[in-house]
């Protein structure tokens, strides 16, 4: 899958913008805050319908505009338009495939799978166990759309228990407690199937991770990521295991009114060589570490999709040495389609670049073609 | 501009209505506003029938004309299967499917400790009563397979664990999350021929 060609109106300091990409590699060049991460993020927002820095619609909209809009043609067996309005008014968006309106996120959601390289990457590697969940969830859930909906109905139960906790911390009711015991149901259920999920991802991703490392650093490096469910190795046991973990800890989770026992309190471990990432790892191999995900994320997803992600680099040359940043651009065009922006353009001779690619320059939210 | 009074108080009242913003409920307004005066009385008054000419079944507690539904009435319908569902609007989805004889129990809502729906919100004790009470083999829990619609199917199902009900689930061809009243008509017909006994 490629994107074609991408339209902006309103959008950051992109009063008007159009431009046609390469199916290849597209430099992105300028200084900052000219607005050339801005046209990651319109990417981003029509792949997923939000924002990668996670801002609000509204603080996306040009300054004083009544409406932004992004539209974008994907090609892939067949033309795809996707567009995103946003009516700063009535605080309202409005997304449409094929000038058809859909809803809810979930209904582009892997569809035009899409992988992004950014600054805040760093948070996943040295950041909290929420960070890495929150990896994880995005790369399983591009993958299957019913993983998706189960973390979507997970929540919920997660926070419909957690009330009905501190209710019964208020009023010690039979009733209640039948309650909590077809609650705990739903937990453990939908919960085992996320974990369930989890295990036999990481298994398979860390093949994609360990591939990824070998080729940004030449070394004889291993990495993974290590995941169990309180230690439970029989996939047929996480329900029971569950069940136990919820009644050796039901008196903390009464008296906190807290969840304390799930998926939503996993934890992922980065390894290298058997020695944990976070603990023992150099500057270097945290950099390596978050690259080879992204690019481990990129191809696990083209196996499991039967199609290429759209790749989002932004800003990743500048901090590199001159060594893995020639690897990586030679490991970028077996990606087919990129996105990279660079804040410097000094150090692109040792971009290995082709004919098929192409260098665009944004100045002020104007961009020209090198 | 300030909006006349008695057109304020109309578009204020239309926006309490679920699916009508602002923009809608100023159109409804000035277009009841332009209509002949006998169409608004008609509107009206079958606005307010809902209320007066209206009722819960005492069955079943769908929406009824008598003190018993036509469903519960009639003797055609299989009376042993007993089908649970949340709201009225379940009921007519159902019905459309023409795949179900038997009669219903509309719980007015599911399990939801955020909404404020405990057991005691909900018409369990009434459906303890009838399977008590009447002969009925069968419970058909049709409620959504959304987290709160599949706790509640749990609750139930663990409340008629010693009965010797016969208790399944129509889930089956419902997308998770997917809401029954939303459905088509094939894929709930599908789904009540696919139930699943419950454990
Ligand atoms: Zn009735």
């Amino acid at each position: 899958m490629v994107l074609k060609s991408i339209k902006l109106s309103n959008f950051r300091l992109h009063k008007d913008t159009k431009l046609e990409f390469s199916d290849n590699l597209n430099y992105i060049a300028g200084g900052n805050g000219q607005g050339k991460t801005t046209i990651l993020e319109a990417i981003y927002y029509l792949c997923t319908s939000r924002s990668l820095s996670g801002s609000p619609d509204s603080e996306v909209t040009s300054f004083g505009c009544e409406f932004f809009e992004v539209g974008g043609t994907f090609s892939d067996l067949a033309s795809n338009d996707v567009r995103i309005y946003y009516d700063s008014n009535a605080g309202k968006k409005s997304m449409f495939l094929d000038d058809k309106q859909f809803y809810r996120a979930s209904g582009i959601i892997g569809r035009f799978p899409v992988v992004t390289l950014v600054q805040e990457d760093h948070a996943i590697t040295m950041g909290s166990p929420g960070d890495r969940r929150k990896f994880v969830d995005s790369v399983i859930s591009q993958a299957s759309s019913a993983y998706l909906k189960i973390l979507i109905e997970y929540n919920k139960t997660l926070r419909q228990r957690s009330f009905l906790l501190s209710q019964i911390k208020e009023n010690n009711s039979p009733k209640l407690f039948n309650q909590l015991s077809a609650w705990n149901a739903t937990l453990v259920k939908n919960g085992s199937e996320l974990i369930r999920h989890r295990l036999a991802f990481i298994e398979r991703f860390n093949e994609y991770l360990s591939n990824s490392y070998s080729r940004v650093m030449e070394s004889k490096e291993i990495p993974a990521i290590h995941y169990s469910f309180h230690d439970e190795t029989d996939k047929d046991k996480i329900e029971e295991t569950f069940y136990d973990k919820l009644s050796e800890l039901k008196d903390d989770e009464l008296r906190r009114a807290v969840n304390l026992v799930g998926p939503h309190r996993d934890e992922f471990y980065f390894m290298i060589n058997d020695r944990e990432l976070r603990k023992y790892g150099s500057q270097g191999q945290h950099k390596t570490f978050q690259i080879a995900l992204r690019f481990g994320e990129f191809f696990f997803l083209k196996d499991a999709l039967g199609k290429s992600a759209l790749f989002l680099l932004d800003d990743v040359f500048g901090e590199l040495d001159t060594f893995r940043a020639g690897r990586i651009s030679e490991y970028l065009k077996e990606v087919g389609q990129a996105f990279i922006t660079m804040t410097d353009f000094s150090k692109s001779e040792l971009l290995k670049r082709t004919g098929e690619d192409l260098l665009m320059n944004v100045s002020g939210g104007n961009v020209s073609y090198a | 501009m300030q909006i006349a009074e008695p057109l304020q108080r109309a578009i204020d009242e239309l926006n309490k209505l679920p699916t009508i913003g602002r923009k809608t409920a100023l159109r409804l307004a000035l277009y009841i506003l332009k209509s002949k005066e006998e169409n608004v009385t008609t509107l009206t008054n079958a606005l307010l029938a809902l209320k007066t000419d209206l009722r819960f079944c005492n069955t079943c507690h769908n929406i009824s004309i008598d003190e018993e539904c036509e469903i519960c009435k009639s003797t055609r319908r299989d009376k042993s299967v007993l089908c649970v569902v949340e709201e009225p609007s379940d009921v007519i989805a159902i019905e459309k499917s023409n795949e179900f004889n038997g009669v219903y129990h509309v719980l007015g809502g599911v399990l939801s400790p955020l909404s404020g729906k405990g057991t005691d919100d909900l018409n369990i004790d009434s459906l303890v009563k009838r399977v008590e009470h009447s002969d009925i083999r069968e419970l058909i829990l049709a409620l959504n397979p959304d987290t709160e619609g599949e706790t509640t199917a749990l609750y139930l199902a663990r409340l008629f664990k010693n009965s010797n009900l016969n208790i399944s689930r129509i889930a089956r061809g419902l997308p998770v999350g997917g809401d029954l009243e939303f459905a088509d008509q094939a894929t709930i017909g599908r789904a009540f021929i696919g139930r699943i006994k419950v454990e």
